[in-house]
């Protein structure tokens, strides 16, 4: 008897010492909460080193950089953020950078230009180890610094000159240095928070910034709350907080928006794009950026210029688009349609005739002899559909076998470093919205050109055109590039300008797509 | 002991199923009970250096996984910071040297078992600055209700299934219950789940489809999770059953005259739990570090989800922790398996 | 509780094996239900063979125009996400997935059974050893020893049909991890059973150690073997789909049972007929094994004899 006193004693003490768990909304009122979901836990909050989008979306809202892109227009023009003006020397060399006053962190502390270059240079230091350290590399000594060669941190070309005015020197000229600045890992950052908590500084609590919104709750795996920060220098947030659930199944978010558990659903499921499409809630933006397919021009037979060619021109982009049903939009340029540079008539043109021809010419007129040849990608539902169509296409149009090889992605990257396939499919996402961002990577010596292609006069055209400030003077240069990429030489076979599809429950106003994704929520709205 | 250490379970799972959270108070009181028991077990039975020696191989075994692991991870392709824009050399370098993958791989293995023994299991390389174990610390425990609600489930309907089917031989009951055995087991469990929720979610509005954060919450992924395995103990029940209904001793204990429930509750079903033992072992471990794809699909912040991303991110602090994890609940779950063997066997001596 | 006897001590003192098998066989016979299912898989195999004569269009011909569609008389089964005919596909993902439902079960019985049945019968050190071996086995992620798996395996290319390389990959793969839980299913059941009175009363006989597994212990564990298999069965069937997602199994545009169900499930509310189908076939499939398992057991199980 004494045992079930005993148990039932320890119950009750139990019962009144629980507490119930948080409810899943976390108490907040529906009517200023904007309900959506993150696609995966954000591997860090550390803006410094984070290098992901999830992180990059919730510290857009925590944190503004010096400049920032007006989202409201299409070219992404640069407006002032934490700095009121900018400007450079005359060849684009020196950049000084004048802050606006009065901009508080939200622990009191006011801003200053200290804070910008130590988020500077704490992303070349060695010992943070920033993914994104080589992004701004382009400043005097930055290299040398980032790699521990150069210890004198006063070396490099970051210099406050007083507490609003910042000082950069870079090591050449380069128009487009300021759009840098917009990107995540530049922001301002405050040392002595970093050093006060170590690594958990970035933990609801801790954490101080300096943006629309305060990260009030962290759950990890789980759920991210963001507050309306009040002392905000700029507009002010219209909905008071931002609940973002942690859902890695789009098939899962779908079924959370349909039962209005989430007012926003983003990468929505492949396969029912063509149902959703008809829905009111759909909505789709163009980004910037590319789906592409590369070819190892050093493996045979794609070391042949007709090969290349003639794939590239009987696969039917049209077709593929058609099929993926994400409104995607063809592809034949290597600038993405959004960006200045784009040119829908850049690039070979569908057409089975001539790429019959060309593979008779390249010496295949018996399609049986043609070789064994294999197109690979990374396990990825979207990937496959688009492979498969790929290899129908070129059984029905050329005649030739070619033979699919998925790999789970780590393999997959390995492979493309030691033993790129004969056909590799990759994507690039901008991480500024200038060309060079895209032509630069495929320079001879680029760590992401696996095609083992190079051309001197693409290197030189790509280099040169990151030092012109003359727009219209870069534009050509561009041009020329791109030419050399997808009609001469033909390394690429670009596919199409992605296209970011989501819902948007109609309460919701003022939803934040735009094509470089940089999701700010402060101008949604919520209606009744 | 055993009452009071099974009555606090069911307090502790009913408590947290009601969607509280358990104070630490509780779950130390919890541990101690289950040890204290299998402690006072272990005394009673004499076979304490039995259960020393399965410690001991416990230990080596962890350390072999520990060992072999760490060197696997080194030889599949593919490492921790390959990304799809590729890093700069000089990057790589910066951040390989932070986490000591530059030095020599007996050095890094060094490393790694010295923080172990320190019960240091390192910081992931993808969760920036978060320490493994507190990642482990923080998505067990949904991990753990899904996986103790499912195998509450399994042997709850399970065995009753199993053994009134058997009772019934050959009758409606049993042809009833088979069927819907072979059926549990036939359907994958995403497919069970994704039609639990077209059904409660979004015919009937009666239960969420998502999120973990209270019974209602609990129910669809519980149910999901615990289809599969349920349907294999009611079938290695019934089959046991059958076998041992028709020996000898029962035929004498129903020549005694006792009912033929008390037979079966008494006599027959302890005879009979071997086979589901057995595949305890595996599923208990199984279930308590969940499945991935149950926990995807409900959104659950559980473990599940980093025993296969970790892999596929080559996060290999976290994979190890993980791995470790899951040993440890593996040997100490078939370790308790073969110790019950002899409890509802008791002619199957532990200490050969 | 009294000892325990079963009740054909009789047979162990004239041995008559080889009747013991043909009875078994015709007992077989008998139950209508193993038949029935015997025949269901014979069927479901001839399909498997024939797949390019039975199905309605070759299985990977996208029809862009008629992607998705419900079931109707033109695709019978309705269309995938290319506009590829599911009936088709389904047919021809028979192939791959019988495949894996059979050589699941041989290389369940072979290595799992016969590792757990040496390790529970010799026990001592050598029990301790194997299992320890299992419990490593199981721990270490299945996700790296598959990607080792597949580094091994992409490194002898000596496979030209791309359908025989991946059978060849799924087979290496199970050979690696598919056996596992069988071992020590088949182990404890061996603890168990040996030492039942006849076991001991054939040891006494003087009958060797193999002869004692073979003849005595195989048959009286059969149920539970048959039960596992028949977890294990959809399980390696669903296990190769996740297969092909590092890339050792099928490669697209070859389809399985397992690919279409994991590729459908995410579409139940919205395309109901991709996963309906494929979950059909599969059920009825593993009815058929676990029937035709059911009577196998019924069949060879000597204590069963006499009973029904």
């Amino acid at each position: 008897m004494s045992k079930y006193l005993l148990c039932a004693f320890v119950a009750l003490l139990a019962v009144t010492g629980c507490k119930k768990k948080q409810s899943a909304d976390y108490g907040l009122n529906l009517d200023e909460t904007f309900r959506m979901h993150f696609q995966t836990e954000p591997p860090t909050l550390d803006w410094t080193k984070s290098s992901d989008t999830t992180s990059s979306t919730v510290i857009n809202n925590l944190m503004e950089g010096l400049v920032t892109y007006d989202l409201n227009s299409d070219t992404l023009e640069l407006q002032p953020g934490l700095a009121e003006s900018w400007m450079s020397n005359r060849d684009a060399s020196v950049w000084t950078f004048k802050m606006k006053k009065d901009i508080k962190w939200s622990d009191g502390v006011a801003f200053t230009a200290q804070h910008a270059a130590d988020g500077l240079l704490r992303l070349l230091d060695p010992k943070t180890a920033a993914k994104y350290a080589y992004f701004i590399f382009g400043i005097k000594n930055a290299k040398p610094y980032s790699t521990g060669e150069l210890k004198d941190a006063s070396q490099v070309g970051i210099e406050v000159v007083n507490d609003h005015t910042l000082q950069i020197t870079l090591e050449r000229p380069m128009s487009f240095f300021p759009q840098l600045l917009t990107h995540v890992p530049t922001f301002p950052v405050r040392l002595d928070v970093i050093a006060k908590h170590g690594d958990t500084w970035t933990e609801a609590g801790n954490i101080v910034t300096l943006g629309p919104y305060k990260l009030k709750i962290w759950e990890h795996d789980k759920a991210i709350v963001l507050e309306k920060n009040d002392t905000y220098f700029g507009r002010p947030a219209k909905t008071p907080y931002i609940l973002g659930y942690i859902i890695n199944e789009a098939t899962t978010a779908r079924n959370m928006f349909d039962l209005g558990r989430i007012d926003a659903q983003m990468d929505l499921p492949a396969n029912e794009l063509s149902l959703l499409k008809e829905r009111k809630e759909f909505e789709d933006q163009n980004i910037l950026g590319i789906f592409y397919f590369g070819f190892n021009t050093k493996k045979a037979p794609m070391d042949n210029l007709k090969v290349r060619k003639a794939i590239s021109m009987a696969i039917d982009k049209d077709e593929i688009v058609k099929m993926l049903g994400g409104g995607q939009i063809p592809l034949a340029g290597w600038i993405p349609k959004g960006m200045k540079g784009y040119d829908e008539n850049m690039g070979l043109k569908y057409n089975t005739e001539m790429a019959n021809k060309l593979l008779d010419e390249a010496g295949y007129k018996d399609r049986s002899t043609f070789p064994r040849i294999t197109l690979a990608f990374n396990t990825n539902d979207n990937h496959k559909r688009l492979a498969e169509s790929v290899q129908a296409q070129l059984k029905s149009k050329l005649g030739i076998q070619i033979e699919l090889r998925n790999e789970e992605w780590k393999v997959y990257l390995e492979s493309l470093q030691t033993d790129p396939p004969h056909i590799f499919r990759l994507g690039w996402l901008a991480d500024i919205p200038d060309p060079d961002n895209f032509m630069n990577f495929l320079l001879s010596d680029s760590d992401n050109n696996h095609t083992n292609w190079g051309n001197p006069r693409f290197d030189e055209l790509v280099i040169k055109a990151a030092s012109v400030t003359n727009d219209a003077e870069r534009m050509k240069l561009y041009d020329e590039a791109q030419r050399i990429l997808v009609e001469q030489d033909i390394p690429v076979l670009p596919i199409y300008t992605m296209v970011e599809t989501m819902m948007v429950n109609e309460r919701v106003k003022g939803f934040p797509a735009n094509a470089i994704s940089q999701m700010k929520f402060k101008d949604i709205e919520i209606t009744n | 002991m055993g009452g009071l250490a099974l009555g606090l379970f069911i307090f502790s799972v009913l408590l947290s199923f009601l969607g509280y959270e358990l104070p630490t108070a509780l779950i130390w009181a919890d541990v101690i009970v289950v040890l204290g028991f299998f402690g006072y077990y272990t005394y009673s039975q004499k076979i304490g250096a039995y259960v020393t020696k399965r410690l001991l191989e416990a230990g080596v075994t962890l350390f072999v996984i520990a060992t072999l692991t760490f060197g696997l991870l080194r030889v599949i392709p593919g490492g921790p910071f390959d990304e799809e824009k590729a890093l700069p050399p000089e990057v790589k370098a910066s951040i390989e040297a932070k986490y000591n993958l530059d030095k020599p791989i007996y050095v890094q293995y060094g490393k790694y078992l010295l923080g172990l023994a320190q019960g240091d299991l390192g910081e992931s390389y993808k969760y920036l600055g978060r320490p493994v174990s507190v990642m482990i610390a923080e998505t067990l425990p949904p991990t753990f209700q899904l996986g103790i609600f499912s195998l509450i489930i399994c042997y709850l309907i399970g065995i009753p299934a199993g053994l009134i089917a058997a009772a019934r031989h050959n009758s409606w009951v049993d042809s009833t219950a088979m069927v819907g055995a072979i059926s549990g087991v036939a359907l994958p469990s995403f497919v069970v789940a994704a039609v639990l929720i077209l059904l409660f979610s979004f015919e009937w509005s009666l239960l969420p489809a998502a999120l973990w954060d209270g019974p209602t919450y609990y129910i669809l992924p519980v149910i999901a999770l615990g289809t599969r395995p349920a349907a294999v103990i009611a079938r290695l029940t019934r089959a046991s059953v059958l076998e041992v209904i028709h020996s000898d001793y029962i035929r004498t204990a129903k020549a005694k005259g006792l009912g033929y429930w008390t037979i079966l509750f008494k006599h027959v079903l302890k005879n009979s739990l071997i086979p589901t033992l057995t595949f305890s072992g595996p599923l208990i471990s199984g279930l308590l570090t969940g499945s991935f794809i149950i926990e995807f699909m409900f959104a659950i912040p559980g473990m599940g989800k980093h025993l296969i991303q970790s892999v596929t991110n080559r996060d290999y602090p976290l994979i190890l922790g993980m791995t470790l994890l899951y040993s440890a609940i593996l040997v100490l779950a078939n370790l308790i398996v073969d110790l019950l063997y002899s409890y509802f066997d008791p002619r199957i001596k532990l200490d050969k | 509780m009294g000892t325990r006897t079963t009740t054909p001590t009789t047979s162990i003192i004239k041995p008559k094996g080889k009747s013991l098998w043909i009875e078994g066989y015709h007992r077989l016979l008998k139950n209508k239900a193993s038949v029935v299912s015997m025949v269901f898989i014979v069927l479901v195999c001839l399909m498997a063979i024939f797949a390019e004569e039975l199905s309605p269009y070759p299985f990977d011909e996208p029809h862009v125009d008629d992607a998705l569609v419900p079931p109707n008389s033109t695709y019978w089964l309705g269309t995938d996400s290319l506009g590829r005919d599911m009936l088709s596909r389904i047919i021809y993902g028979a192939k791959m997935s019988m495949s894996v439902a059979i050589y699941t079960s041989i290389i369940s019985l072979l290595i799992g059974g016969i590792y757990g049945a040496v390790s529970g019968y010799v026990g001592g050190k050598l029990d301790s050893i194997m299992m320890r071996f299992v419990d490593i086995l199981y721990a270490i992620p299945t996700l790296v020893l598959l990607i080792l798996v597949k580094v091994f395996f992409d490194a002898v290319e000596i496979f030209d049909d791309p359908e025989l390389k991946a059978l060849v990959g799924i087979l290496a793969a199970l050979s690696v991890v598919g056996w596992v839980m069988l071992a020590r299913v088949v182990r404890g059941q061996v603890l168990q059973v040996k030492q039942m009175a006849y076991v001991e009363a054939s040891h006494a006989l003087g009958a060797r150690g193999i002869w004692i597994v073979v003849k005595h212990i195989f048959p009286n564990i059969l149920g539970p073997i048959v039960v596992l298999l028949s977890y294990q069965i959809p399980s390696n069937i669903l296990f190769e789909s996740f297969l092909s997602f590092i890339g050792l199994g099928l490669q697209p545009p070859y389809s399985s049972w397992g690919v279409l169900a994991s590729d459908g499930w995410r579409s139940l509310r919205s395309f109901p007929h991709l996963i309906l189908y494929p979950s059909l076939i599969l059920f009825l499939v593993i009815l058929a094994f676990n029937l035709f398992g059911d009577g196998l057991r019924d069949a060879f199980d000597p204590k069963m004899r006499g009973k029904q």
